[in-house]
């Protein structure tokens, strides 16, 4: 029994570890940007696509996949930066969802049409078991626990001491004061959204062995499950949301083993919304950042 | 020419009543004109058209983005299927049983949702969707889950010893025709209303017209609800058209559709709406853009709508209106 709870628990903290690497770039996004990035799951699905393909038509190992997926996903981030999110600074919150919800269908659509819609399957990734004090975990599930880590102490040291971090958190204070000093507002947009996708793309391309199928629409579904997580982190906050997406991915797969498997998807949400009624500005935060 | 002669002006008929009947003509004779396809088309925008002008009223006159209309729509396709399919009760009876069960499910997901403003009101209805599919999906024994609501019956009406039952593309076409000049006059009297300008006023400035007096909060709540039942009665007609209802009703590809058509015609204008759900919805369907196509079209409208058209197409039709008025 109590062996099962704690299974169920460190799949869960898997299951974080890929929603907080997708949710941080969404929340850093939000810091610089002042917008809800509607569209930050499709660059989830755009990686793993990418590996998929490298896979499957390009013959490529695993590793390699890897590389051209998040490449991949950078080009396209590019792109979309300099068309759409630059447009976006200073813009009404309003243009800012409606915008980025066009990039996702855009995205989302150009990705079934070329592809076609079905489910697909994902061949590489290690996915043999080995056992740590009597779990047998698959070595996967280590590697993206690993790599979530090593973001995470990356980002923070980034944000902390680099001058692209200290620029990103400047913005996210005041983005009349940093024109004034000189500070390249658009700029520092773009990079923080392609950092912020291609982390994206690198956590699709690390969850798609365990989850073995590849879709058009399932970045959808990482786009509702990451924005509880970046409200309950309190918006713009990193460790915050480190925090709010192993409550989540534990919450999930506590509710799929004793509840139901069909209400997995709905806990983001529910949470969701009772945080916004009690505390808008997230579990972590002291104060409301917008 | 001396300085007492005036330049003779141009005389420009008004032509405003002669096209008015033209339209009218045109949409009473719609089913006789095009294929059974345009007739199919055009009742899918009809059915469109009535969350979308629920949507303008919250979006386009009270200044609150929603994504919360496909819920709305769905409950109200989910009333009308359940009572047509289990108790055979006739159109009417359907039509507003949607419309109040959607209206009263807008209340207790309002009162929250109301309380939070830009994206976070966003996300929130943006959560109803998606939490309604689920509802829809798994309360098995009401929905029948994944299976959803099949063979519901075609609308009938019973009045006294009179029962006509509404069969065929072209008295459907009738229907909703009824329903959306209904829906859009409804509209109308609550725009032209006192109420209408203190929306607009919430829409400019909810502190300015809090300060005058107008009661925003409830204001907001009521305008919700009457989107909501806006949806509901879409609702009502997509079930008894489509004769399915499946848990995918409730899906953010319509709550898109419907900010396309608000948004596209020109939010904040009755007739902008009407246009939006003709060219989006019933052009796309009529000239048999593959789905996934459409969704590419729709994502390349919004980017347009929002950086560079802002309106919509409503200045165009103001000046279209305005020119064939004979006004400069």
């Amino acid at each position: 029994m109590l062996s099962t709870v704690l299974e169920q628990v460190v799949n869960g903290i898997v299951t974080g570890s890929v929603y907080a690497i997708v949710a941080v770039g969404m929340t850093m996004i939000f810091g610089v940007l002042r917008a809800i990035n509607f569209a930050h799951g499709e660059y989830y699905m755009l990686g793993t696509f990418g590996a998929w393909f490298a896979i499957d038509y390009l013959g490529l190992s695993y590793e390699a996949s890897i590389v051209v997926g998040v490449l991949a996903t950078i080009v396209v981030a590019y792109v979309v930066g300099q068309l759409v999110m630059r447009r976006m600074v200073g813009a009404p919150a309003e243009s800012g969802v409606l915008a980025t919800l066009g990039i996702a269908l855009i995205l989302q659509n150009t990705v079934i049409f070329v592809f076609g819609g079905g489910y697909k399957f994902f061949s590489g990734g290690y996915i043999e078991p080995i056992s740590i004090f009597g779990f047998s975990l698959a070595q996967q599930r280590i590697l993206i626990l690993v790599v979530c880590l090593v973001v995470f102490v990356g980002l923070e040291l980034m944000v902390t001491y680099s001058r692209l971090g200290m620029a990103m958190r400047a913005v996210s204070q005041n983005v009349e004061c940093c024109e004034v000093v000189g500070i390249d507002v658009p700029q520092v947009v773009l990079r923080t959204f392609i950092l912020g996708a291609a982390l994206a793309a690198l956590s699709g391309v690390l969850t798609a062995p365990v989850n073995v199928s590849v879709y058009g629409g399932m970045g959808e579904l990482i786009t509702f499950k990451t924005l509880p997580i970046i409200i309950m982190g309190g918006l713009g906050n990193v460790r915050g949301t480190f925090f709010a997406a192993m409550i989540l991915g534990i919450a999930e797969s506590l509710v799929a083993t004793y509840v139901g498997l069909q209400f997995r998807d709905t806990v983001g949400f529910a949470t969701l919304i009772l945080v916004l009624m009690w505390r808008p500005h997230g579990l972590f935060s002291t104060q409301a950042r917008f | 020419m001396s300085l007492t002669e005036t330049v003779p002006q141009a005389r420009r008929r008004d032509l405003r009543i002669p096209l008015a009947v033209v339209l009218i003509v045109v949409a009473l004779g719609a089913p006789y004109m095009g294929s059974r396809y345009v007739t199919h088309s055009l009742i899918i925008a009809l059915i469109f058209m009535l969350p979308a002008h629920g949507l303008n009223l919250l979006v386009g006159y009270t200044g609150l983005l929603s994504l919360a209309q496909a819920a709305f729509f769905g409950i109200g396709a989910y009333t009308a299927g359940l009572l047509a399919v289990t108790y055979g009760t006739p159109f009417y009876v359907n039509l507003i049983a949607a419309a109040l069960v959607s209206g009263a499910a807008a209340l207790p997901l309002g009162i929250p949702a109301l309380r939070l403003r830009s994206t976070s009101f966003v996300m929130c209805t943006l959560g109803f969707v998606i939490i309604g599919q689920a509802i829809a999906k798994n309360w098995v024994s009401v929905t029948r889950g994944d299976m959803g609501l099949s063979s519901i019956p075609k609308p009938y009406f019973e009045l006294g010893p009179l029962s006509f039952t509404v069969s065929g593309t072209t008295n459907f076409y009738y229907l909703a025709l009824a329903v959306g000049v209904l829906a859009t006059l409804a509209v109308w009297a609550i725009v032209r209303s006192p109420a209408g300008r203190n929306m607009v006023a919430i829409r400019e400035n909810e502190t300015l017209a809090e300060s005058l007096g107008v009661p925003t909060w409830h204001y907001k709540l009521i305008v919700f609800m009457i989107s909501a039942m806006f949806a509901g009665v879409g609702g009502c007609l997509y079930a008894h058209y489509l004769t399915v209802v499946s848990p995918l009703t409730f899906q953010m590809y319509y709550s898109t559709t419907m900010l396309i058509i608000v948004l596209g015609g020109g939010a904040g204008m009755i007739s902008g709406t009407v246009f939006g759900s003709l060219l989006f919805v019933g052009l796309t369907e009529a000239l048999r853009v593959a789905p996934e196509v459409r969704m590419i079209a729709y994502g390349a409208c919004l980017l347009v709508l929002v950086f560079w058209f802002k309106q919509g197409f409503a200045p165009l039709i103001n000046r279209f209106w305005n020119a064939i008025g004979g006004v400069k």
